[in-house]
């Protein structure tokens, strides 16, 4: 009988024209916490897939649960086996109650007819919820609860099918800051109880802070395995990426004009209050925040779609109101939304489609219909300046690269010659190379004269394109803080603590979940 | 408590009450047993149908190729009974024949809708279409009256107990059957799951093709029923009586609440449907309202009913989406 709970080893697996992964080897221990990690693409949801039985790995692959061979054929397989994964977007039914969300899946290999036991689903699920110590009314529809109450609630269903081994993706991606302390209590209350957990997650702080070892993968290859304290931040980046990568602060001291846009006591009743703040000609602003903060509803509210609000916006010194998007767009405000796939691009459509979109009305020829020509000459000219890769003007937008989505969105919104750019998330689920280029363009707008907003949870994102940095906490502006002073940790201090120093700053120890530094909110 | 009083069925039913009152103001007709009688047998064929598209909805497909499927059992049943022995065999034998050609029909669109995965509006305009062109191939249009039929089957039609009609009965023990299932079977609460999430009913280890053959089967066993239902009431065969009336089944399960998007719908929400549609329409005749102006009437009802309901969805989720900000 092996020490490993979990044995995963030569697991490989090709997809048409991609080998995902590439000889990966993954060993649990009973009661740890795994900490899974590696760039976007190296490979962690497809081995996380296989583990699930959503994929099958390539012939050759060892696999054994418990000392055993596992057989897992269908999600469900694993889950019975007692191999439970939390999905990022969860797997909750929104529409039925929670007792029966933590039940179901139980009676799936049971005759259809099969009469339901509806307090045998309540008794169930009582003892897994207290279990995890939490309380929550069995009967409420799962839609009616907080994301975090959600994620419990999938723990909750962990337990109930006596799980052996957890697997949480990014599970701390949409909570607060409080909701993640207690999120780690449950995991250090599951280790108790000898549970095993995989946790993945790009924040490496919080790695350190709960995991006792972590997997490291790249490109799909298995890079090695460590005991958390033979590792510190840099070197986990440098096994994650093979090369030193944090990219550069901006360095400030630049050439500012005039005021170009200003907000003024800007509020609107359960988002945001008293927001006042001026963009100046050639700089950019970064606006960053926790979740919760009202950053993103702020941008939403300036481009209209998050309306009515009281105060003041001013564009080169004139009032104006605007109450639709459509009045956004026509007083020169571009807002390109975070995600880019649901709200930014019409992915089944071209990049000439796509980026034409806005502007189809001045694209018309002598007889009022759309020129091609004009658009393809659009489309190929922000190809060109924005270096948009591969340069094919016909390809639908859906086949491309994250980063060189993103540009197609960017030119996009340019071709409508916006006076201010508000940016959400530029970066997001974006390889880091094409990160930088997206920060370089996005600067060389701004000196070029257009007002550039960003909004960014990423701490070096917003370190690297900002001139200015405001932090936004409870819908208030926290601090503002300009480039030369600003570090994640002050940063993180106003966003936390509403304050530049913190108290427990001074003698906090290492594992603390104050200060990311690193990676993102 | 709370959570009742506040509830959709019980919106709807408090519609029915106030409308009652007018239309018991209106006309002394209205509120008579036998008015009310006629209400629920003229609507039972409406209300088995509609509990059966209720299942489809939930699951976030449609059928119209309902009224087709019905009037096709209605078709070969008239051809069926013709020959049939004037004994209670021959009404056994419906209620075997019936339901079981319904249930093929609809697992077929069932088939097409899970296996080969089309959108379910497009496979059952098809079937609905193919089933129309054959039943006008067969019967040449024609209109057939139940005279040569056994004279059982009109007993069975007129059967009554305490006054009850035989339709009413069979439509609420369809409502109670039906509530039954998706309250307290695992297919049932296996409909609710795959129209809540269908991505998390498959990884829960739901086998979400048997679910929709199971749901259309379904729908096409009550199409079956409601044939024997419509072919009672109507006592004939009428090629083109149901032509359109599958618009009228889905209005009923949106207007008792169910969300057309899947998830969301409850028996006692569809049940309801179909008796405001059935008094709405009543009370337009009793008001000696052109008939016309119903059609007007219910999709105004429908829209505005609609309508309500994704504001009060917007509402609670602009609640769930509020900031704390710092006073």
């Amino acid at each position: 009988m092996s020490k490993y709970i979990l044995q995963m080893n030569h697991i490989s697996k090709t997809f048409p024209g991609v080998k995902a992964l590439d000889n990966v080897k993954l060993e649990i221990e009973p009661g740890e916490v795994h900490a899974l990690i590696g760039e976007n693409g190296a490979g962690k949801s497809t081995l996380i897939k296989i583990l699930a039985g959503i994929y099958d790995a390539d012939p050759g692959a060892e696999f054994y649960f418990e000392g055993r061979e596992a057989d897992i054929k269908k999600p469900i397989d694993a889950t019975l086996k007692g191999i439970s994964i939390i999905y990022q977007d969860l797997s909750l039914f929104p529409n039925l109650s929670v007792a029966e969300n933590i039940f179901i899946g139980r009676d799936s290999n049971s005759n259809s007819l099969k009469k339901v036991n509806w307090k045998h689903i309540e008794e169930i699920a009582e003892s897994a919820l207290k279990e995890l110590d939490v309380q929550i009314d069995l009967n409420l529809p799962v839609e009616k609860l907080s994301i975090a109450q959600q994620q419990l609630i999938e723990i909750a269903r962990a337990l109930a099918f006596e799980a052996k081994l957890i697997v949480m993706d990014e599970p701390t991606s949409s909570l607060s800051a409080g909701e993640v302390e207690k999120l780690y209590k449950v995991i250090n209350n599951l280790k108790q109880k000898g549970i095993s957990i995989i946790f993945v997650s790009h924040k490496l702080k919080e790695l350190f802070t709960v995991s006792d070892r972590f997997t490291v993968l790249r490109d799909g290859k298995y890079v090695g395995t460590y005991e958390s304290k033979e590792l510190n931040e840099d070197k986990l980046i440098n096994l994650m990426v093979g090369r030193q990568v944090l990219y550069e602060k901006n360095k400030g001291g630049i050439q500012i004009g005039q005021t170009v846009f200003e907000v003024k006591c800007l509020s609107k009743e359960g988002n945001f209050k008293d927001i006042s703040f001026e963009l100046k000609q050639g700089e950019v602003i970064g606006i960053t925040g926790l979740m919760g903060s009202g950053r993103t509803e702020l941008a939403q509210a300036i481009f209209g779609i998050n309306t009515p609000v009281t105060g003041e916006i001013k564009i080169n010194g004139e009032s104006v109101t605007i109450k639709s998007s459509e009045d956004a767009v026509k007083k020169g405000i571009a807002y390109i939304p975070e995600s880019r796939k649901t709200q930014g691009l019409i992915l089944e459509q071209s990049i000439i489609n796509n980026i034409s979109l806005p502007v189809l009305k001045t694209l018309r020829n002598a007889f009022g219909l759309i020129s091609r020509k004009k658009e393809v000459d659009l489309a190929n000219h922000y190809i060109k300046t924005l270096d948009v890769r591969p340069a094919l003007p016909n390809l639908k937008t859906g086949k491309m690269s994250g980063g060189n989505q993103q540009k197609v969105v960017i030119g996009k919104w340019l071709s409508t010659k916006p006076k201010l750019l508000i940016i959400d998330e530029p970066t997001n689920g974006i390889d880091i190379g094409a990160k930088t280029e997206i920060h370089k363009l996005l600067r060389k707008l701004a000196s070029e004269g257009m007002g550039v907003i960003v909004i960014s949870s990423e701490l070096p994102e917003v370190l690297a394109v900002s001139d200015r940095i405001i932090v936004m906490r409870h819908g208030r502006i926290a601090g503002e803080l300009a480039i030369e002073e600003a570090t994640q940790e002050n940063i993180m201090n106003y966003a936390l603590l509403g304050s530049k120093v913190s108290k427990e700053n001074k003698n906090q120890g290492k594992g603390k979940v104050i200060v990311e530094s690193g990676v993102s909110m | 408590m709370k959570s009742i009083l506040k509830s959709k069925e019980m919106s709807i039913a408090l519609i029915i009450v106030m409308l009652s009152i007018v239309l018991s103001f209106i006309s002394p007709v209205f509120f008579t047993f036998e008015n009310i009688t006629d209400i629920l047998k003229g609507n039972a064929v409406l209300g088995i149908l509609a509990i059966g598209m209720t299942l489809v909805i939930i699951t976030g497909g449609i059928d119209v190729s309902v009224a087709a499927v019905t009037t096709a059992v209605i078709v070969i049943l008239g051809k069926i009974l013709v020959f049939l022995p004037d004994s209670p065999i021959s009404i056994v034998l419906m209620f075997i024949i019936a339901p079981l050609i319904g249930v093929i029909l609809g697992a077929l669109n069932g088939m097409l809708v899970s296996k080969i995965q089309i959108p379910a509006i497009v496979v059952t305009l098809g079937t609905m279409s193919m089933i129309n062109g054959i039943i006008l191939y067969i019967t040449n249009g024609q209109y057939l009256n139940s005279t040569s039929f056994p004279k059982i089957f009109v007993k069975f039609a007129n059967f009554e107990i305490f006054g009850i009609s035989i339709l009413i009965i069979l439509f609420a023990l369809i409502s109670i059957g039906a509530w039954y299932l998706l309250k307290y079977t695992v297919i049932g609460r296996e409909v609710l799951a795959i129209g809540g999430n269908k991505e998390s009913s498959i990884r829960a280890g739901i086998n979400f093709d048997k679910v929709q053959i199971f749901v259309y089967g379904f729908m096409g066993l009550l199409a079956g029923v409601a044939a024997i239902a419509q072919l009672s009431y109507t006592k004939a065969v009428d090629p083109n009586g149901l032509l359109g009336f599958e618009m009228q089944v889905i209005a009923a399960v949106v207007l008792g609440g169910a969300n057309i998007m899947g998830g969301r719908g409850t028996i006692i929400g569809t049940f309801l449907g179909v008796l405001l549609l059935g008094i709405m329409q009543n009370g337009l005749i009793l008001a000696h309202i052109d008939v016309f102006w119903q059609k007007v009437v219910v999709g105004a009802i429908i829209l505005l009913a609609v309508t309500f309901d994704q504001i009060q969805y917007k509402r609670s989720k602009d609640k769930l989406a509020k900031i704390e900000v710092e006073a």
